[in-house]
């Protein structure tokens, strides 16, 4: 699917769900007539002209067909009409029955529907051969499957096995495909097919189709030609392999290097969306919160929650009470609202735990970062424990809605539709909070609190309502972030302690109280972090100069995930020796801060 | 000048976030002298000190130590243990004593001698060394406190152990800011006294807001008067008092600055 | 010199020397005896070993963080580097008995190794890999030390990098390419020094003899401790806790002393590791998680910062209340023990050390018996920690 394509079925589902499609019934009227007709040299003609066509009815039909579920109905007023006998088997034995023709319900003279008992009735015939002409019209469904994607798959399994059975419904398919996607794999399979044609002018024409196409997916069959060609001093066919090979890597590095750049920013909006809370909690109001993480869990916690409320409903166990959450049963377009609903609602219940914790706990602390810190860690032990105890040790089930599945394949660059959406909402969300810092009353109280506790607190400001609102912001937005992260990692108790250390470095690097700094530091890091996973193992070799112990490195980098985190750590903490207090920092003059 | 400033500050300009804290600033300190300086508040005396200690470094401009200009240290390459230890020693403008610690302790910490690790740990105190904490804290009036913790002392005793953390490190120049600040009137007088006394041996700035307390000191000593981080003007007392620039800084904007 | 803070009564003094004598004396002989002769399971001196090991392991965070205010969250990386030490050692002392009767130990022959990897040979060599127990450490101290003390990271700032290394280092140490074990660690050692661990007849000797190494180091460790607070060094460390920049404008290069206290203590730390691994009969990466360290800091608050004694006091109690309460209540114990922290740090930031002090009041009212001594000065708030 497409962007556009994407952004029409979200409008589409925002304004009134999916429209449902109406089914052509051409394909109905040649399964009748295969049906009806009594040469079986005509039957086999009409089922294998199914070859290559998406209609939905194909596969149902043919399989009842096969399955004997197909039969002739006699009514007394006319001609006898194909009919599927579908649904449950009431006393009588009786079923609804359908007419293969139209797909309506089979109607008795007053309109009522006819329920038929499969005893009656005669059922519809098949032999061998035109369950052979069946099996191949199902076979090469898919290729004609509604869904693209679906028709991808199906062309490159057909493409990987070099399958020349199939060629000629591949080339029948040629002339009818229309997105320029699908069409692309599909001349990838044709041209696969081909190379293992015995003439060697369709091989040649193949490799430069291949060349033309440069798909990441021929590079083997390409590599076993030009070992062939090799082998065999098949200079003409070698050379042109070997071009092709060559489109084909130039490809993948690029694909390789936009990719990288999109897992760099995407890696980076998932840091910042887990940094923005700390940035005010830690950055403005210089309180180290360890629970900083469970405010993350709470948000994902919430956004599971509201799913299963959407749902079937939810019981939780909490110190041997049972909490039972009833469910609205809601289906189809309407669940799919649930992500939407437990965006505000985690804020809120986060930006609750947050409140009640600068309440409790904090609000004691102020002056005493370290205590602060201490004090925090315990919460977010008791934090964790509790929730534990309320939803198992196990990850939870957090589905992605329709609209944040699957990929967005921009030319062989895979997109995650998850991974986009966090990175709108990273934007949103520093917009949003520079508005509400900036331009609210809130935001000067913030900031006012924030400059010079004392001198507000003299200026007639609420200081404890503020810092309180201001935790609460903080924490809120930790509750936002669990929301969107429960789209891209596991839920579960622990959750927030993979983010935790992550988001501390972010605030650190950038300047603790600058929420630009954030910004910056979280793409930086992010995007370092990508780079060093994507390119580690091609430089791993490169580390065999290390005295003593470079075949040991050579062999740590493979583990360019691992290795690329702890190069990033090395890296930060060199980086604070040149910019001990970040990327942009705020000058304190007092002696001991 | 027939001879070189045993410190000078040239040309030196400060920005805190746009601040202009100290802007082309000259300063000389000569050996022996006894210096007061005044100014409005913000007029960037403690970033003047910030900047001798090496707590801040200038963004431009020469701040050098050592009469003999051949071997004179460039205080802008050194970090603030190493210009202490060259012999320059401040008395902040909050008394900043280890309130931890006891009276004798803070005495100990300070004293002049070794500061590596290994001689902490394996060095003991000499007679010698107690007879002179002994002699400081007679100086200072903490004998009977000398096994209080600091952190008890009163405002104006806490001032006092400073100024006693001060002399124990022997420093060739002192650095005082607002000593006064906590003191009876008495204890003001003794202070000037001592800083007179003082003078000659070393070499002495104070950053002083008391007027009566500045008079005292400043005798026929020069007085330099910051302002908006510049010199506004440098003489004796009296002419620094009777100076048109002067009075229109202090007076004009009415309540800054003196009392 | 005198570095005596407040000045208490002698027979307080005396009264707290003759009960931490007492005890030392138990620890060190009468527990060991006890065991000899059957009255103390192997199981529990064991256990006990592992206290004390974790009591070292909590005299590490108290230097940095009671005595120097440096709170250190990697103390439990030093500790589990010290037991990947001496780990790398008694795996070497497996020799060829293990489940795969190669002469390399088993996860290096389940990972398709055939000869020993060049790095793993100096092990088998009890003083290298003891050697090795304060080096490495030590080293990473140092270098992680000097940078972050050169660019002047503090406080808060310092704890969350300590963490951040620790963090590194735990996903490192649970990769199979580090050829140290992976996430199964090392385990099923056999020997110590030609020792059994394991024999049904001399292995609780053993046993008892590590417990016996582990209760005398901690003694020297104490008193290493303690002779530390009396010389200038323990008073230039506390005043750093105290204010660091003053110390700077005294002329004392604070970094320098920062360092060798932080070396210091992660060499304490990686004994204590040491000692804990042949005890526990397995070292893990889960032993080096930031969580652990953590939780070192929580005995040292709750035992009473600052104080020589109650870090000690800190992780034996803590410890013996998670071994009953982990069986008692598993799914609370958590709770437990972070609300039992947001108590102590709210309510009691002199730890268990400051109770009496704190009761001492309370106790005279009660006995209603006014003394007109040398309250006027005030002691009580001499005990007081700082901010």
């Amino acid at each position: 699917m497409n962007f556009f394509n994407r952004v029409l079925c979200l409008v589409a589902f925002f304004a009134a769900g999916v429209a449902p499609l109406l089914a052509a019934d051409t394909a109905r009227q040649v399964i009748v007539k295969a049906i009806v007709t009594e040469d079986s040299t005509e039957k086999r003609t009409l089922i294998a002209s199914l070859v290559g066509q998406g209609d939905e009815a194909i596969p149902t039909l043919l399989d009842a067909w096969r399955k004997d579920l197909l039969f002739f109905y006699t009514p007394a007023e006319g001609a006898k009409i194909a009919v599927q006998l579908v649904g449950e088997k009431d006393e009588a034995g009786a079923q609804s029955a359908v007419r293969v023709d139209t797909g309506a319900p089979l109607t008795g003279p007053s309109g009522q529907p006819r329920r038929l008992v499969a005893g009656d009735l005669t059922p519809v015939d098949h032999n061998s051969s035109l369950r052979r002409a069946m099996k191949a019209v199902l076979d090469l469904l898919d290729l004609a499957a509604p869904d693209p994607a679906k028709r991808i798959q199906a062309l490159q399994t057909i493409g990987q096995t070099q399958d020349a059975e199939k060629l000629f419904a591949l080339e029948a398919r040629l002339k009818l495909e229309a997105d320029p996607h699908v069409l692309r794999i599909l001349r990838e399979a044709i041209a696969l097919i081909h190379l293992k044609d015995a003439k060697t002018e369709v091989r040649l024409a193949a490799l430069g189709e291949l060349k033309e196409l440069h798909t990441l997916s021929s590079t083997d069959f390409l590599k076993k030609i030009l070992a062939d060609a090799e082998d065999a001093k098949d200079a003409a066919s070698a050379s042109a392999a070997r071009s092709a090979l060559v489109a084909v890597e130039r490809h993948r590095s690029a694909v390789d290097f936009f990719g990288t750049i999109f897992r760099g920013i995407s890696t980076g909006s998932i840091l910042l969306v887990g940094a923005l809370g700390l940035a005010i909690t830690f950055g403005l109001m210089r309180v180290i919160n360890m629970a900083h993480g469970e405010m993350i869990a709470v948000g994902a916690y919430t956004t599971y929650l509201v799913q299963n409320i959407f749902g079937a409903g939810i019981t939780i166990p909490f110190f041997g009470l049972n909490l039972h959450l009833g469910g609205l049963h809601l289906t189809g377009s309407a669940y799919q609202w649930y992500f939407i609903a437990a965006i505000p609602l985690s804020f809120l219940t986060a930006a609750l735990a947050g409140i009640t914790l600068e309440r409790t706990v904090i609000q004691f602390l102020y002056r005493r970062p370290l205590e602060s810190l201490l004090a925090t860690w315990g919460v977010s032990l008791v934090m964790q424990q509790i929730l534990k105890l309320m939803f198992g040790s196990n990850n939870v089930q957090v589905g992605s809605p329709t609209y944040l599945s699957g990929n967005w394949t921009v030319n062989d660059v895979l997109l995650g539709w998850n991974r986009v959406f966090v990175i709108g909402f990273g934007i949103v969300i520093v917009f949003g909070m520079w508005l509400v810092l900036t331009k609210t009353p809130l935001g000067l109280l913030i900031r006012a609190v924030m400059q010079n506790r004392a001198m507000a607190s003299c200026m007639g400001v609420r200081t404890t309502r503020v810092n309180m609102l201001t935790f609460g912001l903080g924490s809120g937005l930790a509750g936002l972030a669990g929301a969107f992260l429960s789209q891209i990692g596991n839920v579960g108790p622990t959750l927030g302690q993979n983010y935790i250390i992550d988001s501390f470095m972010v605030v650190v690097v950038g300047g603790v109280g600058s929420i630009v700094g954030t910004v910056i530091s979280a793409f930086s890091i992010g995007g370092i972090d990508q780079v060093l996973q994507q390119y580690l193992p091609a430089w791993a070799p490169g580390l065999g100069w290390v005295p003593g112990i470079g075949s040991f490195l050579q062999n740590l980098a493979q583990d360019a995930a691992v290795f690329g985190k702890i190069m990033v750590l090395g890296g930060i903490i060199l980086f604070l020796q040149w910019k001990p207090s970040g990327l942009f920092s705020t000058r304190s003059r007092t002696l001991d801060e | 000048m027939s001879y070189h400033p045993l410190l000078t500050v040239e040309d030196v300009s400060k920005t805190y976030d746009g601040f202009k804290a100290i802007t082309n600033l000259n300063f000389y300190l000569f050996q022996g002298e006894l210096r007061t300086v005044i100014g409005p508040n913000g007029a960037g005396k403690s970033t003047f000190f910030d900047l001798i200690t090496g707590r801040a470094k200038p963004d431009k401009g020469k701040i050098e130590f050592g009469a003999d200009p051949a071997a004179s240290h460039d205080l802008t390459e050194l970090n603030e243990y190493e210009i202490n230890r060259l012999g320059i020693g401040r008395k902040f403008q909050t008394p900043s004593v280890y309130v931890e610690h006891t009276v004798w302790n803070n005495l100990v910490l300070s004293l002049k001698g070794p500061r590596g690790v290994f001689a902490s740990l394996f060095r003991k105190l000499s007679s010698t060394d107690r007879d002179r904490l002994d002699e400081l804290l007679k100086l200072i009036r903490l004998s009977d406190k000398r096994d209080w913790n600091a952190g008890l002392l009163a405002h104006g005793e806490k001032q006092w152990l400073e100024i006693g953390m001060l002399l124990a490190q022997e420093p060739k120049v002192l650095l005082v800011d607002e000593p006064a600040a906590g003191m009876t009137d008495e204890e003001t007088h003794r202070t000037g006294e001592l800083l007179i006394e003082l003078s000659g041996k070393h070499s002495i700035v104070v950053v002083e807001h008391d007027m009566a307390f500045v008079k005292q000191i400043a005798r026929d000593n020069q007085v330099t008067v910051l302002h908006q981080g510049t010199v506004l003007c440098e003489g004796k007392f009296d002419e620094v008092q009777s100076n048109q620039k002067v009075r229109e800084v202090y007076l004009g904007r009415g309540k800054h600055g003196t009392r | 010199m005198s570095t005596e803070s407040l000045p208490r009564p002698p027979s307080a003094r005396r009264l707290e020397l003759t009960v931490i004598s007492a005890a030392a004396l138990f620890l060190i002989v009468g527990f060991p005896l006890l065991h000899a002769f059957g009255f103390v399971s192997t199981f529990t001196i064991s256990l006990w070993g592992k206290y004390l090991c974790y009591a070292l392991l909590a005299m590490s965070v108290n230097l940095l963080w009671g005595y120097t205010g440096l709170l250190s969250l990697g103390q439990a990386l030093f500790f589990a580097l010290g037991g990947y030490m001496h780990g790398m050692y008694l795996m070497r002392m497996i020799g060829d008995l293990g489940q795969y009767h190669k002469p390399i130990p088993d996860f290096l022959v389940f990972l398709g190794w055939t000869k020993l990897p060049a790095f793993w040979e100096p092990f088998s060599n009890f003083p290298f890999a003891l050697t090795m127990v304060f080096l490495l450490p030590g080293l990473i101290a140092y270098v992680f030390g000097y940078l972050a003390f050169r660019s002047r990271i503090r406080g808060v700032y310092f704890s969350i990098l300590t963490q951040a290394l620790t963090y590194a280092a735990s996903i490192l140490f649970f990769r199979n390419n580090l050829l140290l074990g992976g996430n199964n660690g090392f385990t099923d050692f056999k020997f110590i020094l030609g020792h059994s661990l394991v024999d049904r007849e001399t292995g609780p000797a053993t046993l008892r003899g590590l417990y016996i190494a582990t209760a005398l180091t901690l003694l020297a460790v104490y008193l290493l401790c303690r002779w530390l607070n009396g010389t200038k060094f323990g008073l230039v460390q506390q005043a750093i806790r105290d204010g660091e920049n003053r110390v700077l404008f005294s002329g004392y290069a604070t970094t320098h002393y920062k360092l060798f206290v932080f070396v210091l203590a992660a060499m304490i730390a990686a004994l204590g590791g040491a000692l804990f691994v042949p005890q526990a009969g397995i070292i893990n990466p889960e032993e080096m998680k930031a969580q652990n360290s953590l939780e070192a800091v929580v005995w040292v608050a709750v035992g009473g910062r600052g104080t020589l004694i109650g870090p000690i006091l800190g992780a034996i109690s803590i410890n013996l209340l998670k071994s009953w309460a982990s069986r008692a209540f598993p799914d609370l114990w958590l709770i437990m023990l972070g609300g039992l922290f947001i108590l102590v740090v709210l309510f009691l930031p002199g730890g268990l050390v400051s109770l009496p002090k704190r009761l001492a009041p309370l106790w005279k009212k009660l006995r209603a018996a006014p003394t007109p001594s040398s309250d006027s000065q005030p002691s009580t708030l001499n005990s007081q920690l700082p901010r």
